[in-house]
This record gives structure tokens, sequence and C-alpha cells, in this order.
């Protein structure tokens, strides 16, 4: 709470700046009763620089005060009473020319990463909460005190101290401290360091330890590069081996192949003599056995990174070629320059010996690094080793294990991976896509399959990596697009067929899709169907916005058919009891263009039906439940594609129908709820035999 | 000319490529999306073609009808049919059960299909993908199918809702505007309730309280110019529309004379239909009309045999009554449930879940007459002939007859693509 409202204040001060008044002298007190007499002259973060009478200055933490201290200090600074910064004359880290001061240097440290475990005991829900371990890091004498099993801190010896050697283990291993968080950074490992070097006093003692803090903060680049080699996925799983001699351990022998040759082939075989060295079966083995259990891919192991010790990575050629930062390991044909193979050869007790658990590696093993160094340290042949991870020449074919999976893995399985625990919370892939294996892969998600081997063109895949880079659905959806040859590779891998295996020939990544045949039989016989009509939009033209707008002013909605169709369907649907013959006028400037018009439930009559007879391209009308009358049919006499024709709950008779005897064109006529009898009906099939008339 | 591209904002500048690409080259999508588009996919791209039909029926079996009882016997082994006989119908070739002697002779008019599959076997997840053609999820609501027909054919009676559903609820619009969502009607012979002015509110007063409201709005509707906001104040519009609207007599169906009344049967299921006949004349787009009752477990010959009583009279009347109004052929009746049931009744005389094979049948604007598509193995387990027709190609078969273009993509809030039938294919062997 009051750390929270005092960073406030800092930025309010810092904010509202300005010279102050200086403080009177007074007596600070801590907690423990101890007193001191001075005066504030400023503050750094939370710790306070103090004066006292002989203007010697010194730090003090802000929570090592008194309550009634603590609020004094929140209120000067609030009242700006208390510059920011130290006074110009003290000298920037009086550590340095001191030594390393407990209270100000050490004890923020503990407090802010040890004491939510190492703390006074307290009641928690009427329980008494013990520090754990027995341990209490909240005053120097706790801290100097340790537990049952002694001191942690021996002043002098880091060796000798269990703290100094709990906080510089190793950060993936499982006694580090603290358990949460990152591990201290090399800054403050170095300040208790030196600390115990210089005797662990609560007061510094004036004995200065050299400092000896690495000054190798990554440089900017390789934070980049290890940031963009983090995959949050599960760590790799141990791969289980065999006993030698078991009979789990045996290599496969397929049917109607010869021992000799599928032992040859199998990896971690020995290299027959004579045989060049290759480095899939032969060398990737050994740094397999002996070497990745340390040298591996970075991956994520409760929240934490683990990065590969000395940014080495041994998993695949082009990271054995790439070496670290220090410069290459491997160098062809040179064995001195080759730290790989130096190392294997150091004595045992050498610090750089390799590897460091688990003994030398056999003699033998060494002869075979060393004669592929000596042989160009070239890549596997006739293996897709050389372009693992990478992009495959244009003659090879696309390998899922070998090139895809190592893009997905790299640029999509941060989202689209395994789901693993975190926090207690179990991380699903996002939109159930899960990209960590062929079979997932071709799973798709609930919308369904995003593959479709041998069509780029269906597979969402692909579309969603070739989206525009700011299109919103765009996959990755962080960091840049992928690469020309990125995509290029996903097209091939669709268009060789997508499985599992590489295809026997590489494809033509820009050969046409090859899209299922049931696709082409879509489309059936709707064409035909519809030949009356577009026979008749060509004799219509387009017609305006302007003209529909108009059309539309009668109250009637006037729609094309479809887009680059001109005709129109014109009708009165809204307020349709309100529409008479004069609303067909509106109709005069797109007469052509109208096929379709229902004029049904208005209150047009014989007269509109005459607008109606000037439509020469019109086809359908319906004049369902009007007034239209027998007398009104003569107009429509000159229509020569009318072929529907609804006439039902109109006043039309037998007299209307005999009209309609001549209308050679009509294919349905509509009669339900009219005059007509079944005899002008009887009469009107007779010369309409193809019609449909319903009444 | 580069710098007044870049004045013009992203979708802007796309849209005018795409426009221009339209108009010059004549194609209809995005140029990007030229290089992978098929002749077939081009005929479903918007407004390529004129559609078959106007407006669908849509008639939903709920609790998931027998499809064994109803529209697809089994003829060949009468172990799995009880006592229910197959009749044969106005089509050759084509059979119903004895159930529905009076759809028998529209049969000439309709096609089934005898290969429907879902992959869902509870009644609320199967309904959810018969309706939207998308699997619930937790994170998204898709929204029906009338609520796409609404959305992509757009309204052609202006004043009243382009999607109604009438009996059961649902038919939500999803992520789409509220306004394509569809209006329940909870009894068909109630009409629509609450669409009466009060009486005591006269013209003026009326009119001076939307003002205020209108004015009351202003300010909002202005800082949140977002397309829900506006589908409030739509709403109102509509409504006040629709109030004062003669259209609104298109609900109500005692305007109907008895003899229309006792042609559908005076059943609720028979008066939501004449109730959709009516809404179809006034240019309803999409009506959905819902009739429960099928979940039979157990007593299955004897309930479904009720219940074909009312439906068939129902559906036969409704094709009748369109056909005779020159209504048929632009309007598209369907008829189907979320699944079907098992072929071997249960120990109680029942039939339990079976979403592996069921029918539908289609009948009207778009489709041809007297088709039997598919085949069903001699168990009634499982499609031996014809492709399979999942949800999502029933709804693409819709759309088609509707001239909807199937490859309209509309994005959710969080920007996911989603299109009317998902990724279904039209079934074009029943379709005119």
């Amino acid at each position: 709470m009051i750390r929270r409202g005092l960073q406030k204040i800092v930025t309010f001060v810092l904010l509202f700046f300005s010279l102050q008044a200086e403080e009177p002298f007074r007596v600070f007190k801590t907690p423990s009763g101890k007193s001191f007499e001075g005066k504030v002259v400023g503050y750094e973060g939370k710790t306070f620089i103090l004066t006292n009478k002989s203007s010697q200055l010194f730090q003090v933490p802000f929570n090592a005060l008194s309550t009634s201290d603590k609020a004094y200090l929140v209120e000067a600074v609030k009242a700006n009473r208390i510059p920011k910064g130290r006074p110009d004359s003290t000298p920037s880290h009086t550590a340095e020319a001191q030594g390393v001061d407990f209270h100000s240097q050490i004890m923020p440290i503990l407090q802010e990463r040890c004491n939510d475990c190492h703390k006074a005991p307290y009641e928690d829900n009427g329980r008494t909460k013990k520090p754990k371990a027995g341990l209490r890091f909240d005053t120097y004498n706790w801290v100097m005190k340790g537990n049952d099993g002694g001191p942690v801190i021996e002043p002098g010896d880091t060796d000798a101290s269990i703290l100094f050697e709990v906080i510089t283990l190793p950060s993936d291993d499982d006694m580090i401290m603290p358990p949460k968080g990152d591990p201290l950074t090399s800054e403050q490992i170095d300040l208790f360091r030196r600390w115990i070097l210089e005797g662990a006093t609560e007061k510094p003692s004036g004995k200065v330890a050299s400092a000896t803090v690495a000054k190798k903060e990554s440089t900017p680049a390789s934070a980049e590069e290890s940031k963009d080699d983090q995959i949050h996925k599960a760590p790799p799983k141990k791969v289980v081996s065999f006993r030698p001699g078991s009979f789990f351990a045996h290599v496969v022998v397929p049917l109607g192949v010869s021992p000799d040759e599928a032992l040859s082939s199998s990896q971690g075989s020995k290299p027959k003599p004579g045989e060049p060295i290759d480095f899939d079966r032969h060398v990737l083995p050994i740094l397999e056995n002996r070497c990745n259990d340390c040298h591996h891919a970075p991956f994520d192991r409760s929240g934490r990174l683990v990065n590969p010790k000395a940014s080495l990575r041994f998993d695949t050629y082009a990271q054995v070629m790439k070496g670290n930062l220090d410069g290459p390991v491997i160098v062809a044909n040179d064995l001195e320059k080759s730290r790989l193979y130096s190392v294997l050869n150091l004595p045992e007790d050498d610090d750089l010996f390799m590897p460091p658990k688990g003994g030398p590696v056999d003699a033998e093993q060494i002869d075979v690094i060393k004669r592929w160094i000596e042989e160009g340290a070239n890549p596997s042949k006739n293996s897709v080793s050389a372009t693992k991870g990478g992009i495959p020449a244009a003659d090879e074919p696309v390998s899922f294990i070998n090139h895809i999976l190592p893009l997905f893995e790299s640029r999509c399985m941060e989202c689209h991976g395994e789901p693993y625990v975190k926090n207690g919370r179990t991380i699903k892939p996002r939109a159930g896509l899960q990209l960590n294996s062929h079979e997932w892969v071709m799973k798709g998600n609930l919308d369904g399959t995003i593959v479709t081997s041998g069509d780029h063109t269906d597979s969402a895949l692909y579309q969603v990596i070739m989206l525009p880079d700011d299109d919103p659905e765009i996959m990755p959806p962080k960091g840049e697009p992928l690469t020309e040859e990125q995509k290029t590779m996903v097209k091939r891998w669709i268009l060789e067929g997508a499985s599992e295996q590489p295809a026997a020939e590489a494809a033509d990544p820009n050969a046409p899709p090859k899209p299922k045949a049931k696709k082409e039989l879509v489309v059936g016989s709707v064409e035909k169907k519809v030949s009356l009509l577009e026979m008749l939009s060509k004799k219509a033209s387009l017609p305006s916005k302007t003209q529909l707008l108009a059309a539309e002013k009668s109250g009637a909605l006037v729609t094309q058919l479809s887009e680059r169709n001109s005709l129109v369907r014109a009708e009165f649907s809204s307020f349709a009891s309100d529409v008479n013959d004069a609303a067909l006028g509106a109709f005069g400037n797109i007469k052509n263009n109208i096929s379709h018009l229902d004029v049904s439930r208005t209150k047009v009559s014989d007269v509109g039906l005459r607008a109606a007879g000037s439509m020469p391209n019109l086809t359908w009308l319906s004049a369902r439940n009007t007034i239209v009358s027998d007398n009104g049919l003569k107009s429509l006499s000159s229509l020569q594609y009318l072929s529907y024709l609804n006439l039902s709950g109109t006043k039309v008779s037998d007299k209307g129908l005999q009209t309609l005897s001549t209308f050679k064109s009509l294919k349905e006529i509509y009669l339900w709820g009219s005059e007509v009898t079944d005899k002008g009906v009887e009469s009107l099939r007779e010369s309409l035999p193809s019609a449909k008339i319903l009444f | 000319m580069m710098t007044n591209f870049q004045n013009v904002d992203e979708y802007g500048r796309r849209e005018f490529i795409a426009q221009a690409a339209k108009s010059c080259l004549g194609v209809g999508l995005m140029p990007m999306a030229g290089s992978y588009i098929h002749d077939s996919v081009k005929a479903l791209t918007p407004g390529a073609r004129p559609a078959a039909a106007r407006h669908v029926i849509y008639l939903n079996m709920t609790g998931a009808m027998s499809h064994l009882d109803t529209f697809a016997p089994q003829i060949d082994n009468p172990k799995l049919m009880h006592d229910v006989r197959a009749i044969p119908t106005s089509a050759d070739g084509v059979v119903l059960s004895e159930n529905l002697p009076l759809t028998a002779k529209h049969m000439h008019n309709a096609s089934i299909i005898k290969t429907m599959v879902s992959s869902q076997g509870a009644h609320q997840q199967a309904s959810y993908l018969m309706h939207t053609s998308y699997l619930q999820r937790g994170t998204i609501v898709h929204p029906t199918f009338g609520s796409w027909v609404a959305k992509l054919s757009g309204q052609i009676n202006r004043t009243i809702p382009m999607n109604v559903k009438i009996g059961g609820g649902g038919g939500g619009a999803g992520f789409l505007e509220a306004k394509y969502g569809a209006l329940p009607i909870g009894r068909p012979g109630q009409g629509l309730a609450n669409s009466k002015m009060a009486s005591y509110l006269d013209d003026t007063m009326f009119q001076n309280r939307i003002a205020a409201a209108e004015k009351l709005n202003v300010n909002f509707t202005a800082e949140y110019p977002q397309k829900q906001v506006r589908a409030y104040s739509d709403l109102y519009r509509d409504a006040i529309k629709l109030m004062k609207s003669e259209d609104l007599n298109a609900f109500d169906i005692n305007k109907e004379p008895d003899s229309m009344k006792e042609l559908y049967g005076e059943t609720n299921f028979g008066q939501g239909c004449l109730l959709a006949r009516r809404l179809i004349e006034h240019k309803v787009r999409y009506v959905e009309v819902t009739r429960g009752g099928w979940d039979t477990h157990d007593d299955n010959f004897n309930r479904v045999a009720n219940n074909c009583v009312d439906i068939d009279k129902a559906l036969s009347g409704l094709l009748l009554d369109l056909e005779m109004r020159g209504l048929l052929k632009e309007t598209l009746v369907v008829l189907t449930s979320e699944f079907g049931r098992t072929p071997v009744p249960n120990g109680r005389d029942g039939r339990d879940h079976w979403p592996y094979c069921f029918s539908a049948f289609l009948a009207g604007g778009g489709i041809k007459g007297g088709v039997m598509y598919g085949d069903v193995d001699e168990t009634g387990r499982s499609p031996i002939a014809g492709k399979p027709i999942k949800p999502e190609d029933l709804n693409a078969t819709i759309a088609y007859a509707l001239g909807l273009p199937l490859n309209d993509v509309q994005y959710s809030p969080s920007g996911r693509p989603f299109t009317i039938a998902h990724k279904g294919e039209p079934l074009f062997d029943i379709l005119a």
C-alpha cells in the first residue's frame, strides 16, 4: 500500500518538481529501536539519503525505518520538501568506496525476491505460517542466523554460503532460488558475492572486493535472437534410451533388406571402415546422446525459458555449424579451431572439459567427429538434413518433418502448439488448431480442414499466409509475414500432396491446383433455364441507378434480376393497398427492362394493365387479388414473351379467357378465385394445350 | 495520383480497386482472390444469376422426426418398419410412409434427400448446426440461416420484417445486425403481440414522444456510430412503420375464411403454416414454423402417426394453397429436423437419436419435382448411394435456390470470416 502510494507520489513529485526548503535535523528510528540523528537531503527510489551533523552521507532504505518515520517521509515528499535524487556531493556509489552496505543494497533484494517465503511467522486463517525452511530474511540477524541446518552465510567464503550457492544455480535447476520469476540478475548476484567476500557485515566493512561481474550483458542482437527462438511449447520429451543389448535397442530390419544395409543406414551406427562420415547417421546421434541435454532447442518450463547452455544448440546441422557469439565451434578441416572437437580432448579435470557429466566421450566417437571435421564437416548427402529447417532446393520435394514442421515451430506453434499447463491452467491452442504434427495439421479445427492436398486454393492454411500484410486475418499475426520462399514452400508441399513423407517428385509451384473432381460438376443446367431471360436481357440496356430510383418513386421495389442482367422485377409490396394505376406511369423509362411485374393486392385496374401491355419484355405478371377484369387483358395481347399470368382473385371471367386463348406464349395461368367457370377453362385448355392452368 | 491514393483510407482504397476491377475487367471479387476462383465458384458470386426462389418456408420438426416413418420409409426391410407401410406418390418411384397420404399427392413438386447426415446427436447442438451451418461453441453466436437470408437478400416489403419464426424461440441474428434476426410469433392465432398503438395515445402525442426520444438519442448515436447502436434506432423506426402499416394484417390469420383454416387443419402447426403463407404473400423472405413433439423414445409408431395427421394436412394444404395462388414457383418449402431416429426400434417401441442418416423434404421454388436423392443401406444405418448431405450442404442448396452468394463473407466482431452455408455445397441433383 505505502509502496504504491509512494510511487504515485514520486511521479507526482517528478511532474511538479521545484526547489525546496532544507529539512531540519531529526531523530530517525528503526523498528528494532536503533536511532540515528540526521537530516534528509534527498531520495532515490525507495532509498533516502541522510546526512549527520558532520556531513557524512548515509543511505537508508525506506522500509528499514519505523512507521512514524515512514509517515513523516511520505509527508515530506508529498509536500515537496525533499529533493529527488542524490545531492551532487554524494558519490553515486558510496558502496564502491566503502564496500557493500547490507541495508541499502542487500536488504532491498531480499525484500523483493525472498521475503514472500522467508519472513517472520504470521497468522493466516487462524494458523501460524512459518517461514519456509525455517529461514527468515527480514533482518540482518536473522539472515546471519540461518536455520536448524546452520547458517546460510559464511562471511568471506561464497563457496560455503548456501544462500550464494542457491542463487547461482543454473536456471533450470530444481533448487534454484528464488523458485518463482526470473533468477536474480548478474548484478544482484555480484552484490551478494561482494558482500559475502567483504565479511557479510551489517555496515559497509570498508573492505572492497573486486567487482568481477562480467559485463557480458548480452548484446542487443543476441537478445533479439534468443527472443525469436523462443517457442512456448511443452518441454521436449526425454527420448527413451534403452539399455545396450536390450531387445528394444536393436535396429529394426525390414523384410527384404539385408541386415548389414539396415544397420548401416540406421541412425547412430558406426561408420564402416573407409566409409565417409555422414552427419545425420554418425555425428548427430553422438551429439544427441551426449550434448543435447544442455545444448538443446530453447523451451519453456513453468513459465521460464530454458535456453541452451552457452547459446549452443546441437540439434541440427545448421545449428551445429552456427556456433555461438564467440564464433563457430566447427571449422571444416581445422581440428584446432573446432572447439567442439577440442573440448572433448581436454584433460578431464579441465574446467572446459566436455561433456561435464557422464564421463568423456568414447574415443571411437571422438574419432568419428574428428574424421567428420577432417572430411570437410559436410552435411549429410542424400539427406534433407542439409536444408532442414530451411528452404528445400527447387528440385527437392518438400518434407513435412524437415521443412514444414520447423517453419510451424518457429512461426505458428506459439499459438498453435500442444496444449500445456501454465500456472495451473491448461493453455489450449488458438482456434482449436494444433500444428505440431502431421496428423493435427491435416485434422484442421472445428471450422473444417485447413489443408486440401493438391489444391492450395482450397487450403485455408495457404490462404491465410498469402493475405496482404495489413489484413487482420493474416497469419502469423505477429512479426513479419512469411517470406516468399516460405510461402512457396508451403504451396509446393500442398501441391505435392501434403503428406507426411516427402513426395517422389518436386512440384512446380506455378502449376495449377488439382481440385477434387467433384468440384467440377458443380453448376448444373441452370444456364439453360434462364436462357429466355438472358436473351431478353440483351435486348434492353442496363438500367441506370437514376432510372431505378425514379421508378421507385411510385412506391415500387425495382430490382435487377442479377448484377449484369438488364432486366428488372418491379413489385409493390409495402403499402400495396395504396397503390393505384397512376403508379405504373413511373415505369415509363424502364419499360423495356421490366420482365417481372407484380401488382397483386393493389388498386391497379384495367387502366393500369395498359401500361403493363407496353412492356415488351414482360414475362411474368401477377395481378392477383386486384379488380382487373376481362377488358384489361386485351391490352396484354402484344406481350410476346408473357409466360406467367396470375389472375387469381380477379374479376376475370370466361370472356377474358377467350382473349387469353390467343396468348400462345403462356405457360402458367392462375385463375383460382376468379369468375371463370369449368367450361371456360376447358376451352382455354384446348387452345393452350401445353400451359398449366389452375383454377 | 499516388498522393491521392494515400489520402484515402485503407478500406476506401481497396474498395476502389475492387470496384475498378469489377467495372473494367468484369471480375466480381478482389483481384487478389481472382487467381483461385474456379468457374463453379464464379456462378456463386453475388448477383451472378437470377434467383429461382424468393421466399422460404422452413418447417422445423424439433425433437428429431423419425425419418423412417415419414419421408424415408425403408421398403426393403420391414423389420425396421414395424407395421408402417409405404405408399406410392404422384411422382414415379417416390414412396412415402402411409402416414403421409395427402402429401403423397404433391410429390411431383418435391424432392427428398435421403442421405442427410449430421455430426451432432444432441438436440440443441444439432439444431444449432442445422440453423447456422456451424458447430456451436462458446466464443461466438452464429447467425441463423433466416438471418443470413435476410442479410444477403434484402427486404422486399419495407414495412414488415424479413425473417419470422412461428412457434419456438431462437432465430437470432448472431453477430449480424439485430434487424436480421427472426421476429418471434408464439401462437399463430394471436398474431403479432403488442403491435397495436395504445388506445389513449393519439397520433400527435405519439409523434411528440418519438421526437423527444430521438432528441435524447442524438448525442449518443453521434458519439457511438456503430452498427449495433444504429440497429436500435432501426428497430424503433421499423416498429413504428409496422404499427401503422396495413401490412400488419399479414399477421392476422383471422382474416382468412374458415375454409382456409380447415384446409391447413385447425392445429397450432396448421395455423402456423397458414400464417406463413400469409406472410409470404406479403413478401416476407423467410418464415420458420416449428412443430415439436418428435422425440419419440417410446411408443414411436403411435406418436409419429398422430403427429403425421397434423403435419400431413398442414403441409399438403400449404403446398396446394401456394400452388393455387401461383406462389409455389417462388417459394421454397423445406421440412426437416435436426437428425433422424434409430432404424431399429428400441425395447419400448421407440426410436432413439440417429444423426448418421435422415431425410429432408424440399418443394417448390428452384426445386426439381419427384426426385428421391440417394439411398440407404438395408439396415437403414447409413447412406450407400449419393453424397452424404451435411446440414451446411442443405443450407447451401437452399441458398443457391434463392440466388444468394455462397461465398459472401461476413466478419464477426473479432474479425473472423463466416459465410451463409459455411463450406456447404449445393446439391444440384435436386435443383431445377
